[in-house]
Protein backbone atom coordinates (compact mmCIF):
# COMPACT_ATOMS: atom_id res chain seq x y z
CA UNK A 1 0.00 0.00 0.00
CA UNK A 2 3.24 2.58 1.21
CA UNK A 3 4.14 2.52 -2.57
CA UNK A 4 1.25 1.23 -4.92
CA UNK A 5 -0.68 4.25 -3.47
CA UNK A 6 1.46 6.79 -4.88
CA UNK A 7 1.85 4.85 -7.90
CA UNK A 8 -1.98 4.64 -8.39
CA UNK A 9 -2.14 8.37 -7.34
CA UNK A 10 0.63 9.57 -9.84
CA UNK A 11 -0.17 7.66 -12.32
CA UNK A 12 -3.97 9.34 -12.41
CA UNK A 13 -2.67 12.83 -11.58
CA UNK A 14 -0.47 11.99 -14.32
CA UNK A 15 -2.39 10.92 -16.95
CA UNK A 16 -5.54 13.28 -16.32
CA UNK A 17 -4.20 16.26 -18.08
CA UNK A 18 -3.25 14.23 -21.25
CA UNK A 19 -6.73 13.09 -21.37
CA UNK A 20 -8.18 16.40 -20.66
CA UNK A 21 -6.14 17.97 -23.55
CA UNK A 22 -7.89 15.29 -26.17
CA UNK A 23 -10.96 15.64 -25.05
CA UNK A 24 -12.29 18.95 -24.52
CA UNK A 25 -15.75 18.00 -22.66
CA UNK A 26 -16.76 20.40 -19.89
CA UNK A 27 -16.73 18.28 -17.17
CA UNK A 28 -13.48 17.00 -17.77
CA UNK A 29 -12.02 20.20 -18.53
CA UNK A 30 -13.39 21.94 -14.98
CA UNK A 31 -11.88 18.45 -13.21
CA UNK A 32 -8.44 19.66 -15.33
CA UNK A 33 -8.64 23.59 -13.73
CA UNK A 34 -9.61 22.01 -10.14
CA UNK A 35 -6.08 20.29 -10.44
CA UNK A 36 -4.44 23.01 -11.57
CA UNK A 37 -5.37 24.80 -8.38
CA UNK A 38 -4.29 22.30 -6.36
CA UNK A 39 -1.19 21.85 -8.29
CA UNK A 40 -0.57 26.08 -7.11
CA UNK A 41 -1.43 24.83 -3.60
CA UNK A 42 1.19 21.24 -3.80
CA UNK A 43 3.84 23.64 -5.40
CA UNK A 44 4.25 25.57 -2.22
CA UNK A 45 4.62 22.78 -0.05
CA UNK A 46 8.40 23.06 -1.75
CA UNK A 47 9.41 25.90 -0.58
CA UNK A 48 8.86 24.70 3.90
CA UNK A 49 10.56 21.54 2.44
CA UNK A 50 13.55 22.99 1.06
CA UNK A 51 13.50 25.52 4.35
CA UNK A 52 13.63 22.07 6.72
CA UNK A 53 16.20 20.78 4.68
CA UNK A 54 18.60 23.82 4.50
CA UNK A 55 18.09 24.34 7.99
CA UNK A 56 18.96 20.64 8.69
CA UNK A 57 22.14 20.40 6.61
CA UNK A 58 23.55 23.77 8.29
CA UNK A 59 22.68 23.07 12.19
CA UNK A 60 24.53 19.37 11.24
CA UNK A 61 27.37 21.57 10.02
CA UNK A 62 27.78 23.45 12.98
CA UNK A 63 26.80 20.30 15.31
CA UNK A 64 30.16 18.90 13.52
CA UNK A 65 32.34 22.43 13.63
CA UNK A 66 32.79 21.51 9.58
CA UNK A 67 34.70 23.80 7.39
CA UNK A 68 33.12 26.92 7.14
CA UNK A 69 30.34 26.24 10.12
CA UNK A 70 30.37 30.39 11.17
CA UNK A 71 28.73 30.77 7.64
CA UNK A 72 26.53 28.28 8.68
CA UNK A 73 25.23 30.71 11.48
CA UNK A 74 25.00 33.22 9.66
CA UNK A 75 22.79 31.47 6.75
CA UNK A 76 20.38 30.48 9.92
CA UNK A 77 20.54 33.42 11.62
CA UNK A 78 19.67 35.55 8.14
CA UNK A 79 16.88 33.19 7.05
CA UNK A 80 15.06 33.39 10.57
CA UNK A 81 15.13 37.41 10.65
CA UNK A 82 14.06 37.70 7.22
CA UNK A 83 11.27 34.69 7.26
CA UNK A 84 10.69 36.30 11.23
CA UNK A 85 9.78 40.25 9.25
CA UNK A 86 8.25 38.20 6.09
CA UNK A 87 5.54 36.17 8.14
CA UNK A 88 4.72 39.41 10.82
CA UNK A 89 4.64 42.22 7.61
CA UNK A 90 1.21 40.63 6.16
CA UNK A 91 0.21 38.15 3.31
CA UNK A 92 3.24 39.32 0.86
CA UNK A 93 5.71 40.05 3.69
CA UNK A 94 6.67 43.99 3.62
CA UNK A 95 7.09 44.84 6.64
CA UNK A 96 9.46 47.77 6.46
CA UNK A 97 12.45 46.31 7.98
CA UNK A 98 11.84 43.26 5.52
CA UNK A 99 12.39 45.49 2.69
CA UNK A 100 14.74 47.42 4.66
CA UNK A 101 16.89 44.34 4.68
CA UNK A 102 16.09 43.52 1.42
CA UNK A 103 17.04 46.90 -0.13
CA UNK A 104 20.51 47.56 1.78
CA UNK A 105 21.62 43.71 2.60
CA UNK A 106 20.53 41.43 -0.44
CA UNK A 107 20.24 43.52 -3.19
CA UNK A 108 23.87 44.80 -2.92
CA UNK A 109 25.26 41.66 -2.04
CA UNK A 110 24.05 39.82 -5.02
CA UNK A 111 24.91 42.83 -7.48
CA UNK A 112 28.46 42.50 -6.34
CA UNK A 113 28.76 38.78 -6.52
CA UNK A 114 26.95 39.06 -10.03
CA UNK A 115 29.38 42.33 -10.85
CA UNK A 116 32.69 40.88 -10.32
CA UNK A 117 31.54 38.29 -13.15
CA UNK A 118 32.74 41.16 -15.31
CA UNK A 119 36.88 41.04 -13.72
CA UNK A 120 36.86 36.77 -14.07
CA UNK A 121 35.43 36.94 -17.04
CA UNK A 122 38.21 38.96 -18.96
CA UNK A 123 40.91 37.37 -17.19
CA UNK A 124 39.50 34.05 -18.37
CA UNK A 125 38.66 35.02 -21.74
CA UNK A 126 42.68 35.96 -21.73
CA UNK A 127 43.82 32.98 -20.29
CA UNK A 128 41.70 30.33 -22.10
CA UNK A 129 40.22 31.92 -24.86
CA UNK A 130 43.23 30.55 -27.84
CA UNK A 131 42.35 29.79 -31.45
CA UNK A 132 44.32 26.36 -30.92
CA UNK A 133 42.66 24.39 -33.64
CA UNK A 134 39.90 24.82 -36.59
CA UNK A 135 36.41 24.77 -33.57
CA UNK A 136 38.33 27.11 -31.49
CA UNK A 137 38.75 29.96 -33.96
CA UNK A 138 35.57 29.82 -35.48
CA UNK A 139 34.30 30.02 -31.77
CA UNK A 140 36.62 32.52 -31.19
CA UNK A 141 35.74 34.66 -34.29
CA UNK A 142 31.65 34.15 -33.62
CA UNK A 143 32.55 35.45 -29.87
CA UNK A 144 34.41 38.48 -31.23
CA UNK A 145 31.77 39.79 -33.97
CA UNK A 146 28.96 39.07 -31.49
CA UNK A 147 30.76 41.09 -28.48
CA UNK A 148 31.40 44.07 -31.00
CA UNK A 149 28.06 43.94 -32.48
CA UNK A 150 26.34 44.36 -28.70
CA UNK A 151 28.31 47.82 -28.60
CA UNK A 152 28.13 50.79 -30.59
CA UNK A 153 32.00 50.74 -31.28
CA UNK A 154 31.24 47.60 -33.73
CA UNK A 155 29.15 49.76 -36.16
CA UNK A 156 31.36 53.00 -35.63
CA UNK A 157 34.41 50.87 -36.67
CA UNK A 158 32.81 48.75 -39.68
CA UNK A 159 30.26 51.67 -40.90
CA UNK A 160 27.43 49.70 -39.91
CA UNK A 161 27.95 46.21 -40.56
CA UNK A 162 28.58 44.75 -37.08
CA UNK A 163 25.36 44.45 -35.90
CA UNK A 164 23.28 42.69 -38.62
CA UNK A 165 26.38 40.39 -38.91
CA UNK A 166 25.59 39.48 -34.96
CA UNK A 167 22.28 39.49 -35.90
CA UNK A 168 22.66 36.99 -38.17
CA UNK A 169 24.85 35.03 -35.89
CA UNK A 170 22.11 34.86 -33.56
CA UNK A 171 19.61 34.06 -35.86
CA UNK A 172 20.65 31.56 -38.13
CA UNK A 173 23.37 29.47 -36.45
CA UNK A 174 22.89 30.32 -33.10
CA UNK A 175 19.23 29.45 -33.21
CA UNK A 176 19.57 26.53 -35.15
CA UNK A 177 22.03 25.11 -32.62
CA UNK A 178 19.79 26.08 -29.35
CA UNK A 179 16.90 24.41 -31.26
CA UNK A 180 18.46 21.14 -31.22
CA UNK A 181 19.71 21.71 -27.52
CA UNK A 182 16.14 22.70 -26.88
CA UNK A 183 14.18 19.37 -28.30
CA UNK A 184 16.58 17.50 -27.32
CA UNK A 185 16.03 18.48 -23.56
CA UNK A 186 12.51 18.49 -23.99
CA UNK A 187 12.39 14.59 -25.29
CA UNK A 188 14.32 13.75 -22.63
CA UNK A 189 12.20 15.41 -19.99
CA UNK A 190 8.83 13.85 -21.90
CA UNK A 191 10.66 10.55 -21.73
CA UNK A 192 11.58 10.98 -18.34
CA UNK A 193 7.95 12.02 -17.19
CA UNK A 194 6.38 8.82 -19.12
CA UNK A 195 8.56 6.81 -16.75
CA UNK A 196 7.76 8.53 -14.24
CA UNK A 197 3.59 8.45 -14.80
CA UNK A 198 4.27 4.81 -15.54
CA UNK A 199 6.15 3.90 -12.66
CA UNK A 200 9.42 2.59 -14.31
CA UNK A 201 11.26 5.90 -12.39
CA UNK A 202 10.34 5.39 -8.94
CA UNK A 203 13.36 7.29 -7.10
CA UNK A 204 10.74 9.68 -6.18
CA UNK A 205 9.69 7.13 -3.42
CA UNK A 206 12.71 7.22 -1.78
CA UNK A 207 15.29 5.17 -0.23
CA UNK A 208 14.07 1.35 -0.07
CA UNK A 209 11.02 2.01 -1.92
CA UNK A 210 12.33 1.97 -5.45
CA UNK B 1 60.96 34.55 -21.89
CA UNK B 2 59.43 37.95 -22.04
CA UNK B 3 56.40 36.31 -24.18
CA UNK B 4 55.71 34.08 -21.33
CA UNK B 5 55.71 36.65 -18.91
CA UNK B 6 53.19 38.48 -21.27
CA UNK B 7 51.00 35.67 -21.91
CA UNK B 8 50.79 34.54 -17.71
CA UNK B 9 50.33 38.39 -17.22
CA UNK B 10 49.24 38.68 -13.38
CA UNK B 11 45.26 38.92 -13.34
CA UNK B 12 45.41 41.79 -11.01
CA UNK B 13 46.28 43.85 -13.82
CA UNK B 14 43.49 42.42 -15.67
CA UNK B 15 41.15 43.37 -13.22
CA UNK B 16 42.50 47.02 -12.56
CA UNK B 17 41.59 47.72 -16.43
CA UNK B 18 38.84 46.30 -16.38
CA UNK B 19 38.04 48.89 -13.06
CA UNK B 20 39.28 52.09 -14.79
CA UNK B 21 37.82 50.91 -18.24
CA UNK B 22 33.93 50.80 -15.98
CA UNK B 23 34.60 53.57 -13.86
CA UNK B 24 36.00 56.12 -16.84
CA UNK B 25 32.61 56.20 -18.84
CA UNK B 26 30.53 56.78 -15.18
CA UNK B 27 32.45 59.67 -14.28
CA UNK B 28 32.55 61.07 -17.69
CA UNK B 29 29.63 59.44 -20.04
CA UNK B 30 30.20 59.28 -23.81
CA UNK B 31 27.02 58.84 -25.66
CA UNK B 32 27.64 56.59 -28.04
CA UNK B 33 24.77 56.01 -30.83
CA UNK B 34 22.51 52.92 -30.21
CA UNK B 35 20.87 51.49 -33.01
CA UNK B 36 17.56 49.57 -32.37
CA UNK B 37 17.61 46.03 -33.65
CA UNK B 38 14.39 43.68 -34.96
CA UNK B 39 13.93 41.60 -31.70
CA UNK B 40 13.44 44.83 -30.11
CA UNK B 41 11.45 46.70 -32.87
CA UNK B 42 9.28 43.59 -32.47
CA UNK B 43 7.96 44.28 -28.52
CA UNK B 44 8.15 48.31 -29.50
CA UNK B 45 5.29 47.92 -32.31
CA UNK B 46 3.40 45.88 -30.47
CA UNK B 47 2.91 47.83 -27.64
CA UNK B 48 2.57 50.93 -30.60
CA UNK B 49 -0.19 48.86 -31.79
CA UNK B 50 -2.15 48.98 -28.86
CA UNK B 51 -4.53 51.33 -26.52
CA UNK B 52 -6.50 52.00 -23.59
CA UNK B 53 -8.76 49.37 -23.69
CA UNK B 54 -5.94 47.17 -24.16
CA UNK B 55 -4.25 44.72 -21.33
CA UNK B 56 -0.25 43.79 -20.93
CA UNK B 57 0.91 41.38 -18.69
CA UNK B 58 4.54 41.89 -17.29
CA UNK B 59 5.92 39.20 -14.95
CA UNK B 60 8.91 40.11 -13.05
CA UNK B 61 11.12 37.12 -13.00
CA UNK B 62 14.37 38.51 -11.97
CA UNK B 63 15.85 39.26 -8.63
CA UNK B 64 19.05 41.88 -7.08
CA UNK B 65 21.42 39.75 -9.26
CA UNK B 66 20.09 40.85 -12.70
CA UNK B 67 19.02 44.47 -11.85
CA UNK B 68 21.67 46.29 -13.30
CA UNK B 69 20.74 44.62 -16.74
CA UNK B 70 16.70 44.63 -16.33
CA UNK B 71 15.89 47.26 -13.96
CA UNK B 72 16.30 49.75 -17.15
CA UNK B 73 14.18 47.22 -19.62
CA UNK B 74 11.09 46.98 -17.04
CA UNK B 75 11.54 50.78 -16.71
CA UNK B 76 11.01 51.69 -20.25
CA UNK B 77 8.58 49.41 -21.13
CA UNK B 78 6.29 50.43 -17.97
CA UNK B 79 7.04 53.88 -19.16
CA UNK B 80 5.61 53.11 -22.99
CA UNK B 81 2.89 51.31 -21.35
CA UNK B 82 1.81 54.16 -19.16
CA UNK B 83 2.24 56.95 -22.01
CA UNK B 84 -0.39 55.36 -24.18
CA UNK B 85 -2.43 54.76 -21.16
CA UNK B 86 -2.43 51.13 -21.58
CA UNK B 87 -3.75 48.63 -18.45
CA UNK B 88 -0.67 47.14 -17.30
CA UNK B 89 -1.37 43.91 -14.86
CA UNK B 90 2.02 43.27 -12.77
CA UNK B 91 2.91 39.83 -11.17
CA UNK B 92 5.97 37.98 -9.84
CA UNK B 93 7.02 34.20 -10.51
CA UNK B 94 10.39 34.44 -9.75
CA UNK B 95 11.18 33.32 -5.88
CA UNK B 96 14.21 35.30 -4.70
CA UNK B 97 13.35 39.23 -5.16
CA UNK B 98 10.69 39.58 -7.93
CA UNK B 99 8.26 41.04 -6.49
CA UNK B 100 10.37 43.14 -4.73
CA UNK B 101 12.03 44.42 -7.78
CA UNK B 102 8.30 44.63 -8.87
CA UNK B 103 7.88 46.54 -6.26
CA UNK B 104 10.43 48.93 -6.87
CA UNK B 105 10.47 49.26 -10.26
CA UNK B 106 6.23 50.17 -10.43
CA UNK B 107 6.43 52.15 -7.71
CA UNK B 108 9.04 54.21 -8.87
CA UNK B 109 7.71 54.61 -12.81
CA UNK B 110 3.86 54.92 -11.81
CA UNK B 111 4.66 58.15 -10.05
CA UNK B 112 5.44 59.42 -13.48
CA UNK B 113 2.21 59.40 -14.61
CA UNK B 114 -1.36 60.00 -13.47
CA UNK B 115 -2.70 56.84 -12.99
CA UNK B 116 -5.33 55.19 -10.77
CA UNK B 117 -4.32 51.52 -9.17
CA UNK B 118 -6.68 49.03 -9.46
CA UNK B 119 -7.66 50.93 -12.66
CA UNK B 120 -5.48 51.50 -15.08
CA UNK B 121 -2.36 49.18 -13.25
CA UNK B 122 -2.21 46.63 -10.34
CA UNK B 123 0.77 44.55 -8.75
CA UNK B 124 -0.58 41.56 -7.65
CA UNK B 125 2.57 40.47 -6.29
CA UNK B 126 4.75 36.65 -5.69
CA UNK B 127 2.99 33.65 -6.19
CA UNK B 128 4.84 30.50 -5.67
CA UNK B 129 5.17 27.33 -7.61
CA UNK B 130 6.37 28.29 -10.96
CA UNK B 131 4.69 27.26 -13.77
CA UNK B 132 1.67 26.24 -11.64
CA UNK B 133 0.46 29.81 -11.44
CA UNK B 134 1.59 30.58 -14.85
CA UNK B 135 -0.98 28.08 -16.20
CA UNK B 136 -3.69 28.49 -13.70
CA UNK B 137 -4.00 32.05 -14.81
CA UNK B 138 -5.24 31.18 -18.15
CA UNK B 139 -8.57 29.60 -16.35
CA UNK B 140 -9.03 32.72 -13.84
CA UNK B 141 -6.38 35.73 -12.57
CA UNK B 142 -8.43 36.57 -9.77
CA UNK B 143 -8.53 32.47 -8.52
CA UNK B 144 -4.61 32.60 -8.51
CA UNK B 145 -4.62 36.25 -7.24
CA UNK B 146 -7.28 36.72 -4.89
CA UNK B 147 -5.13 39.96 -3.17
CA UNK B 148 -2.27 42.03 -4.63
CA UNK B 149 0.66 42.96 -2.97
CA UNK B 150 -0.74 44.85 -0.22
CA UNK B 151 -3.27 42.24 0.57
CA UNK B 152 -6.00 44.05 -0.88
CA UNK B 153 -8.58 41.84 -2.85
CA UNK B 154 -8.68 42.01 -6.28
CA UNK B 155 -11.91 40.95 -6.71
CA UNK B 156 -13.08 45.01 -6.17
CA UNK B 157 -10.60 46.13 -8.74
CA UNK B 158 -12.02 47.36 -11.89
CA UNK B 159 -9.02 46.04 -13.72
CA UNK B 160 -9.20 42.05 -12.33
CA UNK B 161 -13.00 42.32 -12.88
CA UNK B 162 -12.30 43.21 -16.67
CA UNK B 163 -9.32 41.44 -17.18
CA UNK B 164 -10.10 37.44 -16.42
CA UNK B 165 -7.66 35.40 -17.63
CA UNK B 166 -5.22 35.88 -21.10
CA UNK B 167 -7.84 35.37 -23.37
CA UNK B 168 -8.50 39.32 -22.59
CA UNK B 169 -4.24 39.87 -22.20
CA UNK B 170 -3.15 41.07 -25.41
CA UNK B 171 0.75 40.19 -25.02
CA UNK B 172 2.91 38.77 -21.33
CA UNK B 173 6.47 40.53 -20.86
CA UNK B 174 8.65 38.28 -19.17
CA UNK B 175 11.70 39.96 -17.53
CA UNK B 176 13.87 37.50 -16.75
CA UNK B 177 16.43 35.25 -15.22
CA UNK B 178 17.11 31.69 -15.50
CA UNK B 179 14.14 29.63 -17.12
CA UNK B 180 10.75 31.31 -16.39
CA UNK B 181 10.96 33.26 -19.76
CA UNK B 182 10.97 30.38 -21.26
CA UNK B 183 7.94 29.02 -19.72
CA UNK B 184 6.19 31.93 -20.85
CA UNK B 185 7.20 31.49 -24.58
CA UNK B 186 6.47 27.19 -24.45
CA UNK B 187 3.77 26.62 -22.03
CA UNK B 188 1.88 29.79 -22.04
CA UNK B 189 1.79 31.15 -25.92
CA UNK B 190 1.76 27.59 -26.96
CA UNK B 191 -1.39 26.72 -25.05
CA UNK B 192 -3.43 30.07 -24.61
CA UNK B 193 -1.88 31.59 -28.01
CA UNK B 194 -1.16 34.47 -25.96
CA UNK B 195 2.01 36.91 -27.61
CA UNK B 196 5.04 36.40 -25.37
CA UNK B 197 7.74 39.27 -25.20
CA UNK B 198 11.03 38.28 -23.23
CA UNK B 199 13.89 40.79 -21.80
CA UNK B 200 16.62 38.81 -20.19
CA UNK B 201 20.17 39.67 -19.13
CA UNK B 202 22.74 38.98 -22.42
CA UNK B 203 24.02 35.72 -20.92
CA UNK B 204 20.95 34.18 -21.41
CA UNK B 205 19.38 36.05 -25.08
CA UNK B 206 21.11 33.48 -27.46
CA UNK B 207 18.71 30.31 -26.29
CA UNK B 208 15.85 32.71 -26.98
CA UNK B 209 16.55 33.32 -30.64
CA UNK B 210 14.83 29.86 -30.96
CA UNK B 211 11.63 31.06 -29.54
CA UNK B 212 11.63 34.06 -31.45
CA UNK B 213 12.30 32.81 -34.97
CA UNK B 214 9.52 29.84 -34.42
CA UNK B 215 7.27 32.65 -33.72
CA UNK B 216 6.92 31.74 -30.21
CA UNK B 217 7.78 35.08 -29.22
CA UNK B 218 7.33 38.48 -30.45
CA UNK B 219 10.11 40.03 -28.75
CA UNK B 220 13.55 39.68 -27.68
CA UNK B 221 15.04 42.54 -25.32
CA UNK B 222 18.74 41.17 -24.46
CA UNK B 223 20.90 42.40 -21.68
CA UNK B 224 21.62 46.12 -21.42
CA UNK B 225 21.87 46.23 -25.31
CA UNK B 226 18.39 45.71 -25.67
CA UNK B 227 17.24 48.05 -22.95
CA UNK B 228 19.20 50.68 -24.82
CA UNK B 229 17.34 49.90 -27.80
CA UNK B 230 13.57 50.08 -26.23
CA UNK B 231 15.03 53.20 -24.56
CA UNK B 232 16.18 54.93 -27.92
CA UNK B 233 13.03 53.92 -29.77
CA UNK B 234 10.79 55.13 -26.60
CA UNK B 235 13.00 58.56 -26.58
CA UNK B 236 12.64 59.37 -30.65
CA UNK B 237 9.07 58.71 -30.66
CA UNK B 238 7.94 60.44 -26.78
CA UNK B 239 8.71 64.13 -26.18
CA UNK B 240 7.71 62.42 -22.66
CA UNK B 241 9.83 60.19 -22.55
CA UNK B 242 12.95 62.42 -23.74
CA UNK B 243 11.80 64.90 -20.56
CA UNK B 244 11.77 61.92 -17.96
CA UNK B 245 15.11 60.02 -19.67
CA UNK B 246 16.66 63.86 -19.41
CA UNK B 247 16.12 63.92 -15.95
CA UNK B 248 20.02 63.31 -14.04
CA UNK B 249 18.77 60.71 -11.65
CA UNK B 250 17.02 58.95 -14.79
CA UNK B 251 19.88 59.88 -17.21
CA UNK B 252 22.22 57.74 -14.62
CA UNK B 253 20.08 55.09 -14.11
CA UNK B 254 19.46 54.38 -17.97
CA UNK B 255 20.29 51.87 -20.08
CA UNK B 256 22.12 53.99 -22.78
CA UNK B 257 24.76 55.37 -20.11
CA UNK B 258 25.43 51.66 -18.99
CA UNK B 259 26.08 51.05 -22.83
CA UNK B 260 29.42 53.43 -22.48
CA UNK B 261 30.34 51.07 -19.39
CA UNK B 262 29.36 47.76 -21.23
CA UNK B 263 30.91 49.06 -24.73
CA UNK B 264 34.60 50.32 -22.94
CA UNK B 265 34.52 46.40 -21.03
CA UNK B 266 34.15 44.97 -24.32
CA UNK B 267 36.72 46.34 -26.02
CA UNK B 268 38.94 45.64 -22.87
CA UNK B 269 37.77 42.10 -23.19
CA UNK B 270 38.39 41.86 -26.75
CA UNK B 271 42.07 43.77 -26.74
CA UNK B 272 42.95 41.37 -24.26
CA UNK B 273 41.88 38.09 -26.10
CA UNK B 274 44.33 39.65 -29.30
CA UNK B 275 46.58 40.22 -27.83
CA UNK B 276 46.78 36.84 -25.96
CA UNK B 277 46.21 35.25 -29.01
CA UNK B 278 48.90 36.91 -30.67
CA UNK B 279 51.65 36.27 -27.61
CA UNK B 280 50.53 32.56 -27.73
CA UNK B 281 51.28 31.89 -31.62
CA UNK B 282 54.61 33.97 -30.94
CA UNK B 283 55.29 31.63 -28.25
CA UNK B 284 54.69 28.74 -30.46
CA UNK B 285 56.41 30.02 -33.17
CA UNK B 286 59.55 30.16 -31.20
CA UNK B 287 58.85 26.71 -29.38
CA UNK B 288 58.90 24.81 -33.11
CA UNK B 289 62.22 26.76 -33.76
Amino acid sequence: MKRTLPLFLTFVVGMFPIFAFFVPHRAVSNLNQQLDTWLVIVAAFALPLGVVNLVGSNIDKIKRKQRGWPYSVVLIAGLCIMAFYGIVGGEQGFHPYFQYMFVNMVSPLQATMFSLLAFYVASAAYRAFRARNIEATVLLAAAIIVMMGRIPFGDMLTGGKMTPISEWIMTKPNAAAQRGIIIGAALGAASMQIRVILGIERTYLGKGQE
Amino acid sequence: MKVEKLLYIDRRIIYLLVAIGALIPIIRPIGLPVVPTSPVKGLFDKIEGLGPDDAVMISFDYGPSSEPELNPMAAAILRHLFIRRIRVIVVAIFPLGGVSMAIQEVGRVSKEFDLEYGVDFVNLGYKDGGQAPMKAMGVSIQDVFPADVDGRPTRDMPLIQEVKNYEDIDVVISLATGVIGEWWANLINAQFGVDVAVGCTAVSAPKYYAYLRSGQMIGLLGGLKGASEYEKLLIDRYPKARELYARPDEAKRSAMTGMDVQSIVHIIIIAFIIFGNTMYFILRRSQRR
